[in-house]
């Protein structure tokens, strides 16, 4: 069996989640080329700031050059391999020094200085050879401050990838009245025990809130109606949102791209309080009232840019996916600031994110769990193909700006647009043969 | 809660094992999930606070792991008894080890007290055993005769660690 072959226009076999073949043809094929999502650049405003994150399996340093310019490298020292820098937000003066030798290297990774270099004349070392300088990622692109890499020279430009979904990013910073946000607050970080595409295709899975949340949604009416009156505070209404009636969840729209990306329309609508207010005096201050009309009405819900990240745009979160195994997912979660806005709707921001992203949310901890269940249901004899029959055949090309396609808002239309990016990913490639994990009688 | 016998008037009086017996109770109440009990056990406007980061001074300006007033606290105990709480099935059993109790601060005009302590808490979930392990520090209020918790800050070792969910009270 091939890849072709794990993949219908409906459904998709088991394997794509469960096996560790698919998984590392994954890493090469999805991860070893398409763009991926690094950080921001926020995170390193000052030359010597780095980033130590993971494109994929492999450990990667996002750093501030010299003049100004980002470079991303592979986190591994040219002599013997130790990594020259620690997960997280670091500063350097000037320069790398690899912590077990002292070989140093230029904030652009080039070597710069190695101990006893005498002992190097007359043997094929070379200074001036690149590999034994840090070795960098084939290509970084960026985009309003958030920076995308892929480890592959020759897969698809950044432009092209970016296109259907770009529309998101603008939105995202044209909320903020300087145009431009920063990463603010710290990172949250949770694993799941699940294959990373089951997060992905329950980005926009409008059909899982009303069964999977009732506990919280339940939860927090609960106490709206003892100790309320009914009424509810930003936190309950973010909870309760979950727990909409079905027509509220199919009259939404899904949005869907080329390579994988998609949206949803927003859920909430932003509360009309003092501080909405504000901010909304602050945004048309610098852009006039109609352009801030015009960029608060643009109102979505999670954005997916496949396979590495998804913005909250009217939130403005942020969240990260990093593969870790076959059925290990690491979602890192960031909150931005938006430059110029009152300093109060930061505090809503992260008001927002200890609710709905914290590893303590009374929210996520039921999407955790059935993720986990699927990924156990699927380990099993228990059949082989998993469904995205959920209007498929009646989504639409859509003639708006953005273009793409188009499907009402409980379509399956993002997973089984996912899925399209997927195949493509994979079998971009010579149609490889790889042993399957499962097979069919 | 009654810790004392004799109703507790200033917070220099309180007596050292009234603390500690306080503490206890308090760990113990959520280990038996008397959720309900443990909540009343906060004043009026009193949270409870995970910070994410380790000596991290600010709940508003900044993400924290939990940071919860009276009606988070009490939407999450709803939640922890709702049926349908699917990740609660089965449901967390916790056990807490509270110690290395001291009083840091005394302060008479508000009458209130801050204790530190260290504590391990161990939970069983469906995915097995896991350990939180930190420190606590307490902000006690004497009031009506009784201790109240105006913060219960819980500072976990490993805060900006990733981490499965976290569902009860640590
Ligand atoms: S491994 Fe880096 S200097 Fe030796
Ligand atoms: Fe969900």
């Amino acid at each position: 069996m091939d890849i072709q072959q794990l993949i219908r226009e409906d459904e998709v076999h088991r394997d794509v989640y469960v096996s560790e073949d698919v998984f590392a043809l994954e890493m090469d094929r999805i991860f070893g080329t398409a763009w991926i999502y690094v950080g921001h650049d926020s995170q390193i405003p000052d030359p010597g700031d780095y980033w130590t994150t993971r494109i994929g399996l492999e450990s990667v340093v996002m750093a501030r050059g010299k003049r100004d310019e980002i470079n991303v490298f592979y986190n591994r020292c040219p002599h013997k391999g130790a990594r020259i820098a620690a997960d997280g937000c670091g500063h350097t003066k000037g320069l790398f020094r690899c912590p077990y030798h002292a070989w140093t290297f230029n904030l652009d990774g080039t070597l710069k200085g190695v101990p006893y270099l005498d002992g190097y004349e007359n043997t094929r070392f070379d200074m001036a050879d690149p590999r034994f300088s840090l070795k960098k990622v084939a290509r970084v692109a960026s985009y309003r401050g958030f920076v995308f890499a892929s480890l592959s020279e020759t897969a698809a430009d950044f432009e092209s990838f970016i296109a259907g979904i770009k529309s998101s990013l603008d939105n995202f910073c044209d909320r903020a009245p300087n145009g431009t946000v920063s990463v603010a607050g710290g990172v949250f970080r949770v694993v799941q025990r699940s294959n990373w595409k089951i997060f992905f295709e329950n980005l926009n899975d409008t059909g899982h809130p009303i069964a999977t949340h009732e506990s919280s949604y339940r939860a927090a009416r609960q106490y709206a109606d003892e100790e309320l009156g009914g009424e509810l505070p930003f936190e309950l209404h973010i909870i309760d949102g979950n727990g909409a009636p079905p027509k509220f969840w199919s009259d939404l729209d899904l949005h869907a791209f080329d390579f994988g990306h998609s949206y949803m329309t927003a859920i909430f609508n932003a509360p009309d309080d003092p501080l909405s207010q504000a901010y909304f005096a602050s945004l048309s201050a610098k852009v006039g009232e109609d352009r801030a009309k015009e960029i608060l009405g643009v109102n979505r819900h999670n954005t997916i840019i496949y396979p590495s990240c998804s913005p909250h745009t009217s939130f403005q979160q942020w969240r990260v996916i990093r593969p870790l195994s076959v059925d290990r997912t690491l979602v890192e979660i960031f909150t931005f600031r938006l430059d110029g806005a009152p300093e109060e709707l930061l505090q809503r921001t992260f008001t927002y994110s200890n609710v709905v992203n914290s590893p303590s949310s009374i929210v996520m901890t039921d999407d955790v769990h059935v993720y986990a269940e699927c990924q156990k249901g699927l380990a099993t004899q228990g059949g082989d193909w998993v469904s995205q029959h959920r209007n498929a055949g009646q989504d639409l090309p859509f003639s708006g700006a953005d273009g793409g396609e188009i499907g009402v808002g409980t379509s399956e239309l993002p997973i089984r647009n996912q899925f399209r990016a997927w195949r493509e990913y994979m079998t971009s490639d010579v149609a490889e043969t790889i042993p399957l994990q499962s097979s069919e009688p | 809660m009654r810790a004392a016998h004799t109703p507790l008037t200033r917070a220099s009086e309180v007596p050292y094992e009234t603390l500690c017996q306080f503490l206890y109770q308090e760990a113990r109440l959520l280990d038996q999930r008397k959720f309900g009990q443990w909540n009343d056990l906060f004043a009026e406007g009193g949270m409870y606070w995970i910070p994410l980061e380790e000596d991290q001074e600010d709940p508003l300006n900044h993400l924290s792991l939990a940071y919860e007033d009276s009606m988070m606290r009490q939407v999450r105990i709803n939640r922890l008894n709702h049926d349908r709480a699917w990740s609660q099935k089965p449901r967390s059993r916790t056990s807490h080890t509270v110690s290395a109790i001291v009083v840091e601060a005394v302060c008479e005009v508000s009458n209130q007290l801050i204790v530190g302590s260290a504590f391990t808490m161990a939970e069983w979930r469906s995915f097995g055993l896991r350990t939180f392990a930190g420190l606590y520090t307490h902000t006690l209020r004497v009031t009506d005769g009784r201790l109240q918790i105006v913060e219960k800050r819980v500072d976990l070792i490993d805060s900006s660690e990733a981490f499965e969910p976290i569902e009860v009270f640590i």
